[in-house]
């Protein structure tokens, strides 16, 4: 009985900072239905935005932009990431507090110092600015964050499993395929959301490197602040939040149920 | 012997980062030795003076003040994220990715506009002064913004998944049965979390820690759009440097010293929790 | 093992070439297609029916990238690798990319409609010969207050202290304009480098900062469309957009004299478009183009030529006409060199004041 009570009341916990989390969402939402043009009192129900966010080219570009170069760079930092956590985890290196030091740096250093250093590097290189540029930094400032990660996960893993593996002449390759990758799974998993979500929303590093015709829409939104970000922004947002939630449904819908029992 | 080769697999990374880390970092140091012209152009003379210009009192403070609020932040992403993360990471397999999914969706949105929303409910006429004016809670608006308790709440709604996500990693592969065994043996539910379940999931929790502490030392949009600017963390100093006063030495001196800062007190958080961590490897013996 | 390495390296290096060969590609047809113009300025600083009427009339393609602040624009200018052809830089801002030798000199023969602009925005402090840039919109800085609240109109900077408003007053988050300000008030140049002027004016800082309830440039029109800030320092185009959506807030230009501002159009360095960046400035000092332009915009038209143009509402729009009265009133920023230190030092001791 008590164990109920108790799991309950962590339920609802955990409910109220998904409330939190989501409340300025509701708010957002709502204004993309409000008449103004400044996003600053409720002056009217209106259609409006939706519809000539539909014909604003720039947005959509932005929003194309970032979605290519958060989803590549995520898919790069997660692999580069993944590798080294699970290679410093398994082996031990003459050198590993200078390793160590390499891969939490780039979280110390501001983002305003990365992003100018490496746009002085770009132009030295004589790399022209654009989608290029923007993915190898936005590649760079999310590896430590996906190492750091999936080390989280690693750290807490029991080797045992992969003993066994290769007391049973398992390769390493398959030990890899069948031990430990589905064990840092998780790990993994939460690297590359946190790849994506910092990639998806950056604005410093990538106002530095960013070139013509490489506009992302954090770049957009943050350059419309002077005039007041226009209500289009939250028809946007809006429609995001709607798709993220709806492709989560459909996907847990679509999921076929042995795999779930195969996890558990 | 084989086996070895795996150790390469660290190299990608390793080259990565040099190319792309090392060498703009080399770039900031030495620029954090230079001075500058009047209009902001770099010379490359040898001197001392940015860092020196540190130890004002005045500078001192803002560090010191952004370190306090970066703990205070941590704390209270733990405190709202542990449980989080363990909610999460109990429920059936099938649920746990879209949980997570759901935690994070928020934060594809870009954070500005969150952070306005976030005005318009706490502002004197905003919704939240507004529900409490009609339910006769209060009879004058409460001033909930441009304050540090407003920063505090945009730096924790800002930095919440950064703890989450690593406390998750960790709660989902806790061993049940050690939880189990412990209340067979009798163990009250806080004891056994205390003993056995907080110490086991330590590593998602340092994770989370320094993730959130770091980034909370750099931020400065939540103090401007919430504080009202009124108050200077580092990152705003360090940002003033290069987008008003065109101190780029100074800035740099700056985010040398935060970085070198922050390492020291990571080290010492490791030190301080391997001391703590008997607790934690008795249990996996235990296992 | 190797194997895997070599793999995923190769990999690696397969996508980001395959991104870079993508960039370069939409570069690679220039034979056939037309040409481009990069321009990098403020978002939304143009009507995009304007715009595209350029692109058909010159069969070109803009690029319209964005910048959020000055200081932003001049890093990136000054790091060099973005090729931009025309950029939107402020007044002071002007003066010191003419300095760092960053713009390039304007061809007058090819804008021949820089006749029909405003003859006291033609020459102006940042750029004295108009060599380098050309206006593209202007206004002053004054102060906004609510009628509702604050019942006498405010005449002079000194009203801002006022015990009264306590925690309903706001300043621009910028210290050249609010340092600038608070010279102004005691009656020196708002581009003051004299340390004991400079430090009269932050002690009076310092005494009005327990009043302030935020320092915001951004989101400043919000907060008094939405009755959070009851009077405060406020750009005259920013003036005009809340007064649309709160009639209660009224605009006026201090007795002590104010800081003008602009924005304009310039060329950076090295710019393999000169010309046809030429004949966009040209295009939109066009009299009709500009009527248009500006409209949509909803700032000061410098061109006089276009008033014929305008509708009756943005000719007689007030925050405008107070704008456009005191051209020859302000001061202008210029860049005070070596004094920066000091401001900005002043400045972070003003926010550390709780």
């Amino acid at each position: 009985m008590r164990r109920n009570w108790r799991s309950a009341s962590l339920f609802a916990y955990s409910g109220a900072i998904l409330a939190f989390l989501y409340l300025p969402l509701v708010i957002l939402a709502l204004y993309s239905f409000n008449a103004s043009r400044i996003n600053a009192v409720w002056s009217g129900f209106t259609l409006d935005w939706y519809n000539s966010l539909f014909h604003n080219r720039r947005v959509i570009e932005a929003l194309i932009n970032s979605l290519v170069i958060a989803s590549i760079s995520t898919l790069v930092s997660t692999v580069l990431g993944t590798t080294a956590a699970i290679a410093l985890n398994r082996y031990q290196y003459k050198y590993k507090a200078v390793i160590n030091g390499l891969l939490y740096l780039p979280i110390l250093i501001p983002e305003i110092v990365m992003g100018l250093s490496l746009l002085v590097l770009f132009s030295q290189a004589s790399l022209p600015l654009g989608k290029t540029t923007l993915i190898l930094a936005h590649i760079t400032f999310c590896v430590s964050f996906v190492v750091i990660t999936v080390g989280a996960r690693l750290e807490g893993m029991r080797h045992d499993l992969e003993e066994a593996a290769s007391d049973l002449y398992a390769t390493p390759w398959q030990t890899f395929r069948y031990i430990t990758f589905p064990l840092a799974l998780p790990g993994i998993i939460a690297g590359a959301l946190i790849a994506f979500t910092l990639s998806i929303d950056d604005f410093i590093i990538s106002f530095f490197v960013a070139g013509p015709n490489s506009t992302t829409l954090p770049l957009y939104i943050y350059a419309m602040v002077k005039r007041g970000i226009s209500p289009e922004i939250n028809a946007l947002s809006t429609l995001m939040m709607c798709a993220t939630i709806s492709l989560v449904i459909i996907a847990q819908i679509l999921q076929p149920q042995h795999t779930s029992k195969k996890n558990d | 012997m084989k086996q070895k080769s795996g150790k390469y697999l660290v190299f990608p990374t390793i080259i990565w980062l040099s190319f792309f880390f090392i060498i703009p970092l080399l770039i900031v140091i030495a620029v954090s030795f230079a001075s500058r012209t009047p209009y902001g152009q770099v010379i490359f003379n040898f001197q001392l003076g940015n860092y020196a210009r540190f130890l004002e009192p005045l500078y001192l403070r803002i560090f010191i003040d952004t370190i306090f609020v970066a703990v205070v932040t941590t704390v209270l992403t733990f405190v709202m994220g542990y449980p989080l993360a363990y909610t999460i990471a109990k429920l059936p397999k099938k649920w746990q990715q879209p949980g997570l999914i759901l935690v994070m969706a928020p934060f594809w949105i870009n954070f500005l506009i969150r952070s306005y929303a976030w005005v318009i409910i706490l502002r004197t006429q905003g919704v939240l002064n507004t529900i409490l004016l009609k339910l006769g809670l209060i009879q004058q608006p409460l001033a909930l913004l441009y304050n540090d308790a407003a920063v505090l709440l945009g730096m924790v709604y800002a930095l919440l998944p950064f703890m989450v996500l690593p406390i998750y990693v960790a709660i989902e592969q806790l061993d049940t049965r050690l939880l189990e065994a412990a209340s067979d043996l009798g163990a009250k539910p806080f004891t056994a979390f205390r003993k056995i379940t907080l110490p086991l999931t330590m590593p998602g929790v340092a994770a989370g820690s320094i993730l959130v502490f770091i980034s909370s030392l750099g931020m400065f949009v939540v103090p401007d759009v919430m504080g009202g600017a009124k108050s200077a963390l580092v990152g705003n100093l360090i940002q003033n440097q290069f987008l008003s006063a065109r101190d780029w030495p100074f800035g740099s001196a700056l985010s040398i010293i935060l970085a070198i800062l922050s390492l020291v007190l990571i080290i010492l958080y490791y030190k301080v929790l391997q001391a703590k961590e008997g607790g934690a490897s008795d249990a996996q013996k235990l296992a | 093992m190797k194997k895997i390495v070599s793999l995923a390296l190769s990999l690696l290096l397969g996508s980001t070439l395959l991104l870079a060969g993508c960039g370069g590609s939409s570069g690679g047809k220039a034979n056939t297609q037309p040409q481009t113009l990069n321009l990098f300025s403020w978002a939304d600083n143009f009507d995009p029916e304007v715009l595209a009427e350029f692109e058909k009339k010159y069969n070109c393609k803009i690029n319209y990238d964005v910048f959020a602040n000055n200081e932003e624009l001049l890093a990136k200018i000054q790091a060099g690798g973005a090729r931009y052809d025309i950029i939107q830089p402020s007044d002071y801002m002007v003066g010191t990319m003419i300095k760092l030798d960053l713009l390039e000199k304007l061809n007058k023969k090819n804008i021949p409609n820089l006749t029909n602009l405003n003859t006291s925005l033609q020459a102006p402090a940042y750029d004295p010969t108009g060599d380098y840039s050309s206006i593209y919109t202007w206004g002053v800085t004054g102060i906004a207050y609510n009628k509702k609240y604050v019942k006498v109109a405010p005449t002079s900077w000194e009203d801002l202290w006022n015990e009264e408003y306590k925690g309903r007053v706001i300043l621009l988050n910028d210290n050249r304009e609010i340092i600038g300000m608070a010279l102004k008030k005691d009656g020196f140049s708002n581009n003051a480098t004299d340390p004991r002027q400079l430090a009269k004016a932050v002690d009076d800082l310092k005494e009005l900062a327990p009043l302030v309830m935020a320092y915001d440039t951004d989101t400043i029109k919000q907060k008094f469309i939405a009755e959070e800030a009851w009077i405060g320092t406020m750009w005259s185009g920013d003036a005009s957009f809340a007064y649309k959506d709160n009639k209660n807030i009224g605009f006026v230009v201090p007795k002590e004299g104010t800081t003008i501002w602009a924005d304009t159009f310039a060329i950076p360095r090295g710019t393999k478009n000169k010309e046809l960046a030429e004949k966009f400035i040209n295009f939109m000092y066009e009299p009709k183009v500009s009527a248009k332009n500006y409209e949509y915009i909803g700032y000061n038209d410098p061109n006089e030529k276009a008033k014929q143009y305008h509708s009756e509402a943005f000719n007689n729009d007030p925050m405008l006409k107070i704008g456009a009265a005191h051209i020859d009133k302000g001061e202008w920023l210029i860049d005070i060199g070596e004094a920066i230190t000091a401001y900005d030092k002043a400045w972070t001791e003003l926010k550390t004041i709780k």
